[in-house]
């Protein structure tokens, strides 16, 4: 049986190696650029490259930058004293969209999971114990999600940062905007029933 | 959370309405079967064949419906034809409504529709279909060790009530991130707290649900246990936590043995479900037949149970249980499964001719099953 040429196999087992990129799409992409005109190819591996070196981890916030520190860290503009935390450098993408925070992030860079070998010091939580002091930070927001790990993650940052004098707050969680009850699951009716508050 | 006070005594008040039947099932590459079409109306259905020509597999089709797994405990892969890529499920169910499922699988591709849509989330597919299984392996949850009974309690309640599989499963997990701390030498104390109240919150629901739902089979194993084996045999259903008292208390006082043995020691992860009989061990004191009677009065209180909660009696798929049981069992279970398609339900039951069983009466549907073939018999 004939197969591909070999450098088409080597581009399409790379290629196969990106998230979300199955083998069949893997193969389709390797031979759509092998025969499309040689600037495609040389676009694509310079952007590749470029987007690599530029982009890095922000040294405070640990969000993805090309100035470091990041625009958000470094924007005078917004509050100091509150920090919101998350999982991934993505997390910071989604919440700013709301724009609801005003204040700065930390990306924790994941969540405590003993099944994955994820242990505390796997996350930037020594760096983010270290700003509470010089930011004077008063409130730390977990935004974290709602798994068993999240919500374990949450307790642990919670009983750490006791006592440091800093406000420890999780985001809410029950209904998503806009939809009925009929479409909730009891374990967030359960949730949306606890963390209750009053109108007026 | 769960408990939605549903009181109905489940024989006497499933209305003829909302019968719920399996009408078509549709296999291709499945077990040995290379194609099967065949129309079942509500009622009493007998399956017969001598052994290996492919009785079970109808029946294990019609489970893989309902739950999505196989009740022999195997793979995908295993209940594919030989030598064909992948299998195929279909059904048509009827009751209030009619609908259709689709199911395949293959090694590389899985797809299951209901009603021409794909299904994205399987709390909105399970349901369409509920059967229960009586097979010769259910003898296990009256011999085997209580990790079988722990099972049948987590299957029924995942069946009954809605939350309890999402609990279940977040609570297996806190279990196992916890149970991975403890192997660790010199676990961080304070990790290892934010997991356990992870397995307490979810722990104290899991032991709830079980409380508030053993008195209520209780009663129902007890009076199939009755109708089956005749006779003056007290059976007592008795749910044993491993938890007493106040679980986060328990667990902190179990934290020097844990640190020894390097794992979680308190949880209902650990609870026991006692058999008495006559006030002892069933498994302990019982006979053989007693056995095997409180193992199929378990699956009726089950199968009465769904029934109940739910207002619609789940299928029943009889797997070789009659061979095993003496005359007089016999003649004590076939009313039962006979009332069962009487109150508008469906009945699937295997046998051989040689142990078919004399006493069913003639309102039945019998099929026989050669080689793979199922075909209608006449008389």
């Amino acid at each position: 049986m004939a197969s591909l040429p070999e450098p088409v196999a080597a581009l399409a087992s790379a290629l196969g190696r990106l998230p979300g990129v199955g083998p069949r799409s893997a193969e389709r992409i390797a031979l759509h650029v092998v025969q499309a005109e040689p600037s495609l190819a040389q676009h694509l591996a310079d952007t590749l490259l470029a987007a690599r070196q530029r982009i890095r981890l922000c040294r405070q916030c640990g969000a993805l930058t090309e100035p470091d520190p990041c625009p958000l860290c470094s924007d005078s503009t917004r509050a100091n004293g509150v920090l919101c935390v998350v999982e991934r450098a993505l997390d910071v993408l989604s919440l700013e969209k709301s724009n609801t925070h005003r204040g700065r992030y930390h990306v924790l860079g994941g969540r405590l999971s003993p099944l994955n070998g994820v242990g505390p010091e796997d996350l930037r939580i020594d760096a983010l114990e270290a700003r509470i002091e010089p930011e004077a930070i008063r409130e730390i927001i977990l935004a974290v999600s709602s798994d068993v790990e999240g919500e374990a993650t949450c307790t642990y940052l919670a009983r750490r940062l006791a006592g440091k004098g800093v406000r420890v707050t999780r985001i809410a969680q029950g209904l998503p905007a806009g939809s009925g009850l009929e479409y909730a699951d009891d374990l967030t009716l359960a949730r949306a029933l606890e963390g209750r508050r009053e109108i007026l | 959370m769960w408990n939605r006070g549903l009181e109905l005594g489940a024989w006497g008040t499933l209305g003829q309405g909302r019968a719920v039947h399996l009408s078509r099932l549709r296999l291709r590459d499945f077990r040995n079967y290379g194609r099967l079409d065949a129309d079942f109306a509500p009622g009493f259905h007998v399956l017969l064949g001598r052994n290996a020509q492919g009785k079970t597999n109808v029946l294990e089709s019609i489970y893989l419906l309902a739950t999505l797994r196989s009740f022999r405990g195997v793979g995908g892969a295993q209940m594919i034809r030989h030598g064909a890529t992948g299998y195929f499920v279909g059904a048509n169910v009827t009751g209030a409504g009619d609908h259709e499922i689709k199911a395949y699988w293959s090694p590389k591709e899985r797809k299951l529709s209901l009603d021409g849509r794909p299904v994205r989330k399987l709390g909105e597919y399970l349901g369409t279909l509920r059967a229960v299984v009586f097979c010769t392996e259910d003898l296990q949850l009256v011999k085997g060790p209580a990790r079988g009974r722990r099972r049948f309690l987590d299957l029924l309640l995942s069946q009954t009530e809605t939350g309890y599989l999402a609990t279940l499963l977040r609570y297996t997990k806190a279990l196992r991130s916890r149970n991975a701390l403890l192997k660790q030498s010199g676990p961080d104390e304070l990790l290892l707290e934010s997991f356990t109240g992870e397995l307490v919150a979810t722990g104290n629901l899991l032991i709830a649900a079980r409380h508030q739902l053993l008195p209520r089979i209780a009663p129902l194993v007890s009076a199939s246990y009755q109708r089956v084996a005749g006779g003056r045999d007290e059976v007592e259903v008795v749910y044993q936590p491993a938890v007493r008292g106040d679980f986060a208390v328990e667990l902190s006082k179990a934290r020097a043995r844990e640190r020894v043995m390097r794992t979680t020691l308190v949880g209902p992860h650990r609870d026991e479900v006692l058999l008495r009989l006559n006030g002892q061990s069933a498994l302990a004191f019982g006979s053989e037949g007693q056995k095997r009677t409180y193992a199929i009065a378990l699956k009726m209180a089950q199968a009465e149970h769904i029934g109940a909660v739910h207002g619609v009696m789940p299928v029943l798929l009889i797997d070789d249980v009659m061979g095993e049981l003496d005359a007089g069992r016999r003649a004590g279970l076939i009313p039962l499964l006979q009332r069962a398609h009487r109150s508008g339900g469906q009945v699937f039951m295997t046998c051989t001719e040689e142990n078919w069983p004399v006493e069913l009466a003639s309102e039945l549907f019998r099929w026989t099953v050669e080689d793979g073939v199922l075909k209608r018999a006449t008389g």
